[in-house]
């Protein structure tokens, strides 16, 4: 408690005089983590910050500001100083937040300064389910209609857009949608035959697919993971997928827009050197994430494409409050 | 052999006992502290412990955890503020005991149970582990729905006089924990439109402000009142007590058990079924239950830390967190490299019998510190009301604040205080709004899980319901409680009893 006060004082002195980046950073930086204490970005960040913090040469205090799908934190991180001592730690839910009706803010209002990785999604079924391919399910939908359970995580959430992508693909699948707060507890349930099959993220899913406990059907990637070598790519069975993948939720970290340039600079180098870490890369392999830690206009790129691919996808499927036309979403390939 | 060695890691090894002590002590004092929690600890320790080995990491952890599962009744039996929603049952004989000059020897009960609680956790945990989880992992969406109606029905036991109020408290409960963009669907539910509530409202904000501030409130009608002299003989329980209790604790304790190991249920809901269920088999307690009932305490207290072997029980067989503090132990397994999952028991079974060991010591610590120290404690209740009052308004605040860092919180907390102060004056019981807050989530995401799974058809809902045993159970059970609560069962009792004595 006292560290934090003696930081405040130092912090209230350094504001008075005028900080330049030489100083950054001269007080402690807030890192504001949109998701709970334990979930997928909450490990990437607490996972990847204490290699960049070294390169940093300051202290990033991680803190979860979880509520409204995390618009909370993008909210608090949008209006805090663009000085670079309020970090936003996120994941890919607020480049939908203005077509989903979540919010009016997304990443537009920031400068991303790592990208760090991105997740491929998995279709898994629960092992007593009456099909063991992506070929047996279509079959088993068709014939059973409305009676296949699929596990989802709300409108704009990993399952979602996968099964935007199979309506699109394969013609309107009539299944049910059972919603779930999460990947996690969503694969708690298709272990416990709550639900038939599930689009989840690799990483979640991996630990139980080796043990046996769920069977994956199909990767939605457009090549093999090699994690799981033996699992087919959903391509391989429609060609037309590739009109999508790859695609996948990803992690990173921001900066409100209006930083200056020499701190954003700083905080690039810091968690691309971080990213290069050992430890942090053994640790994004053994839960099977893409790495790519891209920054700068790459980074922007990649937003700008991921929002006009996925948004429009949503929106042809009809899951959308709002068109991405009406926030200057442009079609993809426009 | 390995099995035995990598049990007796943690007590070869001194550095790992010490911080498995320090743990503990910590995790007591974060838990006695309202909105402290253990959840806020662990997570903040996943960063201070990246670059430690993984042993040292979940030692400290672990005791965390037991010390801070414990340490909710401190405050709740001397302030009458649950330090923990887990505590929050503890508060409801426990206060009226230290109104009594007995926090001491509540304080002992509390210890020793909690203790015995812990232990039978760990033994199932090291015993049956797989055999629970398959048993957790047959719960379906209605079964969690089920369980929540049970919860619901606790409010009979929760309100002491009119059942009418205890149920519009539990109603209120309810729509509280509905109020914020829905988390399966998104929907704004009962915002009014305004980006404050979109958030919902922080259950823990509502807790210290309706136990705290109203607590403080209701001590400003009698500031001039002396305070109670505390006894503070007969500390630790006698062996004559403890064997008294020991069928109802054990009773508890497997009820603490099974919530725990369910996830998505954890010690908060598990003691308040505790209190319902000891309540219920005691026939005649000594002195009447919310007067300050042993039994009142013994229950929640076996039960929530019981509830704490219970949640590492899917953590270790399956990867899935029983809690919220197993998920967030989940994520530092991942960061030290480990992959947690159905085959960490295979690939590492020492990680699971390391914690096991662990959680067996600091078990023990928990029952050391607990014991020792007592005599400052209820010195906390002595203090004159001036320094009091101020105090507690000012935890109060601290803790919403903490929880989320957010100063709305604060507001919520003081708004619902002076709401609970009301509430009391008018004779509304507390503890059904906080236990609507808790269940209302559960009811609500697993029953609309479990009707859109049928299709929405209520013929199938049913039908569900009555071919699986698990639920017919708990369906029977929930029947059976319910008419329990009727005039109808009075009127069936005397009728039944008088064809037996004829």
């Amino acid at each position: 408690m006292s560290r934090k006060l003696i930081g405040a004082f130092v912090a209230l002195g350094l504001s008075a005089a005028v900080a330049t980046a030489q100083d950054y950073p001269a007080k402690e930086i807030q890192g504001i983590i949109q998701w709970g204490a334990g979930g997928s970005t909450d490990t990437v960040m607490r996972a990847v910050t204490p290699h960049a913090e070294t390169v940093l040469g300051g202290t990033v205090v991680m803190q979860n500001m979880t509520g409204a799908v995390g618009a909370i934190a993008l909210n608090h991180v949008a209006g805090s100083d663009a000085d670079g001592y309020t970090l936003l730690m996120g994941a890919e839910n607020p480049l939908l937040y203005k077509v989903m009706g979540l919010g009016d803010k997304d990443y537009s209002e920031f400068t991303p300064i790592n990208i760090l990785a991105r997740g491929t999604p998995i279709l898994v079924a629960r092992n007593d389910a009456p099909f063991d391919d992506y070929a047996g399910m279509m079959d088993f939908i068709k014939a059973n209609p409305g009676e296949l359970r699929i596990g989802s995580t709300g409108p704009g959430g990993v399952p979602s857009v996968v099964t935007a992508m199979m309506n699109t693909e394969e013609g309107t699948l009539d299944v049910t949608a059972i919603p779930y707060d999460g990947d996690g507890p969503a694969l708690t349930a298709l272990q416990s035959g709550a639900i038939d099959v599930m689009p989840a993220v690799l990483g979640a899913a991996i630990e139980s697919i080796r043990a046996g406990a769920m069977k994956p059907l199909a990767i939605f990637d457009t090549e093999a993971s090699a994690k799981l070598p033996d699992v087919p790519t959903v391509t391989s069975f429609n060609d037309g997928y590739n009109a999508y993948l790859p695609w996948g939720p990803f992690f990173g970290v921001f900066v409100p827009k209006g930083t200056p340039d020499d701190v954003v600079a700083k905080l690039t180098e810091a968690y691309a050197t971080g990213a290069e870490n050992a430890d942090f890369l053994a640790l994004m392999d053994g839960r099977g994430f893409t790495m790519m830690s891209i920054s700068g206009d790459a980074a922007a790129d990649f937003l700008t494409t991921w929002q006009q691919n996925t948004a429009w996808l949503l929106h042809e499927a009809g899951l959308t409050k709002a068109s991405p036309e009406e926030f200057g979403i442009a079609r993809p390939g426009q | 052999m390995e099995t035995l060695l990598a049990l007796l890691t943690v007590f070869t090894q001194p550095d790992l006992l010490l911080l498995v002590a320090i743990g503990t002590f910590a995790g007591i004092y974060i838990g006695a502290i309202p909105g402290l929690s253990v959840t806020m600890a662990v997570s903040i320790l996943i960063s201070f412990t990246f670059s430690w080995e993984v042993y040292p990491a979940i030692s400290l952890m672990v005791g965390i955890y037991m010390g801070g599962v414990y340490g909710g009744s401190r405050t709740a039996i001397l302030l009458n503020i649950p330090g923990a929603p887990s505590a929050i049952a503890t508060a409801m004989d426990g206060y009226p005991m230290a109104q009594r000059g007995e926090a001491g020897q509540a304080i002992g009960v509390t210890t020793v149970m909690s203790f015995f609680g812990g232990l039978i956790g760990i033994l199932v945990l090291a015993l049956a582990a797989p055999y629970v989880s398959v048993f957790a992992l047959k719960f379906q969406p209605r079964d969690y729905m089920l369980l929540a109606v049970l919860g619901i029905l606790l409010v009979g036991s929760l309100s002491s006089g009119s059942l009418v109020k205890g149920i519009f408290a539990g109603a209120l409960g309810l729509a509280i924990g509905a109020v914020g963009r829905d988390p399966l669907t998104f929907t704004e539910r009962l915002t009014f439109d305004l980006q404050l509530m979109e958030g919902g409202i922080s259950f823990i904000a509502v807790m210290i402000g309706m136990f705290g501030v109203s607590e403080a409130l209701l001590q400003l009608q009698n500031v001039d009142k002396t305070a109670v002299r505390q006894k503070i003989t007969k500390i630790v329980p006698s062996f004559g007590v403890i064997r008294k209790y020991l069928p109802l604790s054990l009773q508890t304790s497997t009820i603490g058990v099974i919530i725990g190991a369910l996830p998505g249920t954890g010690g908060d809901i598990a003691a308040l079924m505790a209190y319902d269920h000891a309540k219920r088999v005691t026939k005649n307690p000594k002195v009447p239950f919310g007067k300050g009932a042993m039994e009142g305490l013994v229950a929640p207290e076996t039960a929530n830390n019981a509830a704490v072997g219970g949640a590492f029980i899917p953590m270790m067989t399956l990867g899935i967190p029983g809690d919220a503090v197993t998920a967030i132990m989940i994520g530092a397994l991942f960061i030290h490299g480990l992959n947690p999952g159905p085959m960490l028991m295979v690939d590492q079974p020492d990680m699971f019998w390391f914690i096991v060991g662990a959680l067996f010591m600091a078990n023990i610590f928990m029952l050391i510190f607990g014991l020792t120290g007592i005599r400052i404690f209820t010195k906390i209740v002595e203090m004159p009301r001036a320094v009091i009052i101020p105090l507690i308004l000012l935890l109060s605040i601290v803790g919403a604040y903490a929880v989320n860092n957010s100063i709305s919180d604060v507001y919520w907390m003081l708004g619902f205080g002076v709401f609970g102060y009301f509430m009391r004056h008018y004779g509304y019981p507390l503890g059904p709004v906080i236990l609507g807050v808790i269940l209302s989530r559960l009811l609500d995401d697993n029953w609309r899980r479990a009707i859109i799974s049928e299709r929405e058809d209520l013929g199938r809902f049913f039908e569900g319901i009555l071919t699986s045993p698990l639920s017919f159970t708990l369906f029977a059970a929930v029947i059976l409680i319910f008419v329990s609560q009727t005039p109808l069962w009075t009127a069936l009792k005397t009728r039944l009893f008088r064809k037996a004595s004829q």
